[in-house]
């Protein structure tokens, strides 16, 4: 029993050891979801948090025992894992809601002031800007039948902004301008834009010289990563009535020559890499899939927004294999470190489930969400709609998702190293618990 | 003697309660971070039976009917109907009881959670009774159907109305979409040629002209912010 015992603590070390780094938005430039680490199957401790001005959606980042995130108060951080503490931050011009992307030494980030950052990760000094045609969230007019119709509203619901993406010495992001930049990794020049009808703010996936990236125009692009140049183009959903089943918000995972990606028009579709053909398409009865999908073993991993199911489905048919019902709206990616899935629910929540089995292992909840100020939660952390969502007129609807985030939701893609779970939260704080 | 006594004074005190509850009450709930405004009106309706309607500003609800409204001596509880409850968090409902210095104080419960309240009179009732359906001419009686399309799916329609005497006229009401829905009625009305079907619970509303020549109901569904156009044909 020893004996077992032992090899298993070797095998966590080795596991330990593997993950040396975790540079961008969901790992790798393929987005694979899939961490090097074993997480926790039990929930020990809050080791420590770390308060920001304002709201993190953004993921944190790790290299060198420091950790990166972007929050809402406009600043991009650089804080020590072990402890906690602060060690620079860089302010920008509008809130920071991506995940940065760190390579030789530079942090790269995207900003509501629409202008793109490489800040030296020793020091967070600015090292470049690029100023892109300019942010914005997406909008329509009398989006998700709110008041008035004829009215172009800005979706409250587009919370992140890209997150870059660093391959072959270039680094790449999508904006609100619509397009997708390539832009010289070690100065800024731009090196080439493709312009999509949209909203982009999906982070492009890199696999064999070619981006991945969905935009709010309803299509999801291939497009050639030295070139600029569109290989091919598959078309989603559409919903000219009310703007709410259109649009990819979930950033594309890549693996194996097929892309999975969620989208705004209920489907969890698989893609064949190399023509944009549609493999299989998962329907999920009008609930968004905002997440990016973790691809491991053979099984995709994902969860959906309104009708709150945490799914694993085969990778090669799209059959369910797996479905939970959790409490909430997932926008947090799921992570697989393991034989543990960890993602953040937006009632508060941070949850661990097993890979075989989804069924919950642990969970975490927010010390605001515990709270429940103005009963935006049911006693069993379901949203509690009558209390923070009164009427779909003038801005009561943003004053709704206010309502809804002040209690701590976690929009955060949680990063696993050295066994301790990183991620952010809407009540400002990111948290670091083993 | 002793018998009668007891009787006298129980009847006293119900009398006294019954008295004592009727009338407008406003006050808070102490919801966590939030004072909860309530504006509460109830009566006996001369000593019939009790029915009563709630206001909550800055929640969207005026007038809510209040249901399974129990009064027993000086306790009473009630639910509300269509407000500040769903599906997934079910009705909100108050139990209370009269102070002995004369304000309602209790607990607000929904979601499973709970709050404690407290209101005072501040004046007679002001109920707000709920629209109550009509009932329909006899060409509408019957069953009819029809087909929509809502979010790019398409839907069959069918209801089947029947006049109930006093009670107005009663709905059954089926959506056929990727399952059978059976959809609650909250109201049926016909004004003219106007025919006005509520479903409270679902959110559906169904208004449409009807036509005897045409043989047919043509107006639109509306569920939430989506409308639809529907036309509905009577069956053989």
């Amino acid at each position: 029993m020893i004996h077992f015992r032992f090899i298993a603590g070797v095998s966590a070390l080795l596991l330990v050891n593997v993950a040396q780094a975790q540079s961008m938005f969901r790992g790798d430039p393929g987005h694979s979801g899939k961490s090097g680490a074993q997480a926790t199957r039990q929930f020990h401790r809050v080791k420590w948090k770390f308060p920001t001005g304002d709201r993190i959606v953004s993921s944190p980042v790790w290299e060198n025992k420091i950790l990166y995130f972007g929050g809402d108060d406009g600043n991009i951080y650089a804080v020590d894992s072990e402890t906690g503490r602060q060690i620079w931050k860089r302010t920008t011009g509008g809130p920071a809601p991506c995940t940065p992307a760190l390579a030789n030494g530079i942090v790269y980030a995207t900003s509501y002031d629409g202008k793109f950052y490489a800040l030296d990760a020793k020091t967070g000094a600015v090292k470049w800007k690029f100023a892109t045609e300019g942010e914005r969230r997406f909008e329509a007019k009398g989006i998700h039948g709110l008041q008035p119709k004829n009215q172009t509203i800005a979706d409250q619901f587009d919370v992140f902004l890209s997150s870059p993406v660093v391959a072959n010495g270039a680094v790449y992001f999508g904006s609100g301008d619509g397009n997708l930049y390539a832009l010289d990794a070690g100065t800024g020049e731009l090196k080439w834009k493709f312009k999509t009808g949209d909203v982009i703010h999906a982070s492009p996936a890199y696999a064999d010289g070619v981006l991945f990236v969905g935009s709010w125009d309803s299509y999801f692009y291939a497009v050639d990563a030295a070139t600029g140049k569109e290989k091919w183009r598959f078309h989603g959903g559409e919903d000219p009535l009310i703007h709410n089943q259109v649009g990819f918000q979930s950033s594309a995972a890549v693996v194996d020559g097929v892309v999975y990606v969620g989208c705004r028009d209920s489907n969890l579709y698989a893609l064949d890499a190399a023509t944009g053909k549609e493999k299989w398409k998962f329907f999920n009865e009008l609930s968004w899939v905002i997440v990016s999908p973790a691809v491991v073993d053979g099984k995709v991993v994902f969860a959906t927004s309104d009708s709150s199911l945490f799914h694993i489905v085969d990778a090669a048919t799209g059959k369910s294999l797996l479905k939970q019902q959790d409490k909430a709206y997932m926008f947090s990616s799921p992570v697989v470190a393991g034989d543990v899935v960890l993602i953040g629910v937006l009632n508060g929540t941070l949850q661990a489930r097993d890979l075989k089995t989804a069924e919950p292992l642990w969970d975490f909840q927010t010390e605001a969400s515990k709270q429940n100020k103005g009963w935006i939660l049911t006693a069993d952390r379901k949203f509690n709609e009558p209390f923070f969502y009164h009427s779909n007129w003038r801005e009561a609807p943003t004053v709704a998702t206010d309502r809804q985030l002040n209690i701590g939701a976690i929009f955060s893609t949680p990063l696993v190293m050295n066994g301790v779970v990183y991620f952010g939260s809407t009540d400002g704080n990111l948290y670091a618990i083993e | 003697m002793r018998l009668i006594a007891t009787i006298l004074f129980a009847s006293t005190a119900l009398s006294q309660a019954a008295e004592s509850a009727a009338g407008r009450w406003e006050g808070v709930a102490q919801i966590p971070g939030h004072e909860l405004k309530l504006i509460v009106d109830l009566s006996d309706e001369g000593g019939k039976d009790w029915t009563g309607s709630i206001i909550i500003p800055g929640f969207g609800v005026k007038g809510a009917q209040l249901v399974d409204l129990h009064v027993r001596g000086g306790d009473l509880d009630f639910a509300i109907k269509g407000a500040l409850g769903n599906e997934r968090s079910g009705r909100a409902e108050l139990k209370a009881h009269l102070t002995p210095d004369g304000h309602l104080a209790g607990d607000f419960k929904q979601g499973g959670n709970s709050a404690p309240f407290v209101l005072s009179k501040t004046g007679p009732a002001q109920i707000d009774l709920p629209p109550r359906s009509t009932g329909v001419a006899k060409e509408v009686e019957g069953e009819w159907k029809g087909d929509y399309e809502m979010m790019g799916y398409a839907r069959h329609a069918t209801l089947k109305f029947a006049n109930r005497g006093n009670e107005g006229a009663a709905l059954e009401f089926t959506i056929v979409g990727k399952k059978v829905n059976n959809v609650p009625v909250s109201l049926v009305a016909q004004d003219g040629d106007f025919v006005t079907v509520k479903s409270d619970e679902f959110g559906i509303t169904f208004e449409g002209r009807f036509s005897k020549e045409a043989g047919e109901i043509k107006g639109t569904l509306s569920q939430g912010p989506m409308e639809a156009p529907l036309v509905l044909r009577k069956t053989p």
